[in-house]
């Protein structure tokens, strides 16, 4: 009986796939064949070429291919300093914008110091990268909808008729699950499992696909990917090139051909852990940020005393067991095993000891701002019992290079990159005793600018639920959790 | 046999030492030499606007002679200026005399109203703000390779093969402090 309820379960669940896989296929994307060669430009925009070339996924390139356009079109400028240094400069109020080139030139806005900021520091900001992205791809969905270029793959009838279906063999599972294990009546629990994952599988599978008219605006953009290929060398031209090659080099970039220019525009990309750039003073500039080792560095005076006394024990010990021995075979003088042994011990124990008091005794403020806000992983299980390590480097004008330090997690919390800080800190332990934000990031406090622009339309239809977004004081973007996971090509 | 083999291979170790020092301190050189071509770039440019400026203030305040001709020499000078240091201390002149000049044109509306005037105005402030990040870019070069020639055991191939410490492009008074360009 149980054999047959699973079997029929599995007939069940069999059937349901087929069904999923037979709409998949029939809602497949349409094949795209690259049309003729040409020059021709079409009216869309380079982010929404960038989707419907890249079989209707979205990919990094289209937020720089964005900025580009921008450029192109005057709103701003992109000029060359030198080989690592570009600057792009806001040079007037733009009107009528798309709703995501509102949001690419809201972030470059947010961060322009006079008017200008270097193209590296463009990944800078405290923006929430991931939903910043999440963002800007649904805008883009949303206009290449509105062209009628693009669509859901399920619509509302396959995705009625797939979670009808789907209840099936959930409820067969449920039963089957009943049938094997009836003291403990698992059967509700195993049908409402099986129901969600099935659902989560055909939610997997969702995503756009292009319309016949879709399908031509490709093949035709395929054809200028095809001219733009031949001519141009895009792929070494730098983005300041666009001064030259104007709307060319957006669709270069959008086209996946001017990777050069995209990689120095890195609007949708993340920061680098060990290269920030900084604007304290005044001027973007290269910050160079080391996490040293964690052996004397990064821990409260506290911890470094009772570090440096158990390392001191730990090898002051075995140093006068060794040393015991050696006198027992006449290898070392009697008299001399326990000052050895203890120079030993003291000589491991001295230096933590002496930086700690030291930075008790002494410790100093520091003025900057904050230019990277890390928390790395530190031991511990995952989830809840996790023991993270908490960084923050403060760029206070005076090198090109600063080390980061540590600090609570509480202090951690609520600062943002960005942030004018004064902090009181030991300089040998590397340990953030207190710290002061005394001016906050440009978001901060920046009514104007929302990084996920949602107050500007409405989330288009079946593109993934609208997030509540948390308290950012409650739970600042930075986390790095959220910020760090992000692939550099999302290929949703 | 073994003590030759030795040291051949001491010998060797140093050569591709001293090859690799060498070839690092000669891209450091030349990464000062382009961030100083950069610096030129935005001079040049800042010298060629000068001319039409003073043309356009001379339509409407020309008796301003000796303001007019101050910002000239300022120019000249700054044109044939040699080398960073003295190069610095040309563009400081010649960023004073701009300054009287437009403090004199607040006298003259019609000048404050022209629309060339105000368009020489923006591409000057554009300018001084990309000379500011070249000179940063420029200072940041020199600092990499003067560090570079100055350090064990860099220095040692830098002195025998005629490496010498560049000459940073100062703006005196405008170290740490903001970029505000005002005229």
């Amino acid at each position: 009986m149980v054999m047959v309820a699973w079997t029929a379960a599995a007939a069940v669940t069999g059937l349901w796939l087929l069904l999923l896989l037979a709409l998949a296929a029939a809602t497949r994307n349409p094949d795209v064949e690259t049309g003729p060669a040409t020059a021709n430009l079409a009216p869309q925009s380079p982010a929404v070429v960038d989707l419907i070339t890249g079989g209707w996924r979205l990919c990094d390139e289209a937020a720089s291919a964005t900025l580009l356009d921008l450029a192109a079109r005057g709103v701003v400028g992109v000029e060359e300093i030198g080989p690592e240094l570009s600057l792009v400069r806001m040079r007037r109020d733009p009107g009528g914008l798309l709703p995501y080139e509102r949001l690419v030139y809201d972030h470059v806005r947010s961060l322009a110091v006079d008017g200008v900021v270097a193209t590296g520091a463009l990944a800078e900001g405290s923006r929430d990268l991931g939903r910043w992205w999440k963002s800007f791809r649904r805008k883009v969905i949303a206009e290449a909808r509105e062209q009628g270029l693009s669509r859901p793959r399920w619509s509302r009838a396959h995705a009625t008729l797939l979670t009808a279906a789907a209840a099936l063999p959930a409820a067969v599972i449920g039963v089957a699950a009943n049938i094997s294990d009836k003291d403990h009546e698992a059967g509700v629990g195993a049908a409402v499992v099986s129901f969600a994952g099935l659902l989560a599988l055909m939610g997997r599978l969702n995503g756009e696909r292009g319309t016949a008219e879709g399908a031509r605006a490709a093949a035709h953009w395929l054809g200028v990917r095809a001219h733009l290929g031949t001519t141009g060398r895009f792929a070494e031209q730098p983005a300041a090139s666009v001064t030259i090659w104007g709307r060319h080099l957006a669709y270069a970039a959008a086209l996946g051909l001017a990777p050069r220019a995209v990689t120095s525009l890195p609007v949708s990309t993340p920061a680098d852990d060990s290269r920030a750039w900084s604007d304290y003073g005044g001027m973007w500039h290269v910050v160079h940020v080391r996490y040293p080792s964690r052996l004397l560095w990064g821990r409260p005076p506290g911890s470094a005393v009772m570090r440096g006394l158990a390392a001191g024990w730990f090898t002051g010990f075995p140093a006068w067991m060794v040393l015991v021995a050696a006198s027992a075979f006449d290898l070392w003088p009697d008299g001399l095993v326990v000052p050895a042994a203890l120079a030993v011990g003291l000589a491991v124990a001295g230096p933590p000891i002496l930086f700690a008091l030291s930075d008790l005794t002494g410790p100093v403020t520091v003025e900057g701002q904050v230019v990277r806000l890390r928390r790395f992983r530190d031991g511990g299980k995952g989830g809840e019992n996790a023991k993270w390590t908490y960084w923050c480097a403060i760029d206070e004008g005076r090198a090109r290079e600063v080390r980061a330090m540590c600090l609570s997690g509480e202090l951690w919390e609520p600062l943002r990159e960005g942030d004018r800080v004064r902090a009181v800190a030991g300089r040998r332990t590397g340990w953030i005793r207190r710290i002061e934000v005394v001016e906050g990031s440009r978001l901060r406090d920046a009514a104007s600018y929302d990084d996920t622009g949602e107050h500007l339309m409405d989330a288009p239809e079946n593109l993934g639920e609208v997030r509540i977004l948390p308290d950012p004081d409650a739970h600042g973007p930075t986390d790095p959790d959220r910020t760090r996971p992000y692939r550099h090509r999302r290929r949703e | 046999m073994i003590p030759m083999i030795v040291t051949l291979a001491v010998v060797a170790v140093l050569v591709a030492t001293l090859v690799s020092v060498y070839n690092r301190l000669v891209r450091g050189r030349n990464s000062v030499d382009n961030a100083w071509a950069q610096i030129d770039v935005q001079l040049k440019r800042r010298h060629d606007l000068v001319p039409n400026l003073v043309e356009t203030v001379k339509g409407y305040a020309a008796h301003e002679r000796a303001t007019l001709e101050s910002v000239v020499a300022a120019r000249s000078r700054a044109i044939g200026a040699q080398g960073p240091a003295e190069q610095a201390a040309a563009e400081n002149m010649l960023s004073g005399a701009l300054k009287s000049l437009f403090a004199v044109a607040e006298a003259y509306p019609a000048l404050k109203a022209s629309g060339n005037f105000a368009e020489l105005q923006q591409e000057l402030a554009t300018t001084e703000n990309r000379i500011a990040y070249s000179r940063q870019y420029y200072n940041d070069a020199v600092l990499t390779y003067n560090n570079a020639i100055q350090t064990v055991p860099a220095n040692i191939v830098a002195g025998m093969t005629g490496f010498t410490p560049r000459e940073y492009f100062r703006a005196p008074g405008e170290e740490r402090g903001p970029v505000q360009v005002r005229f």
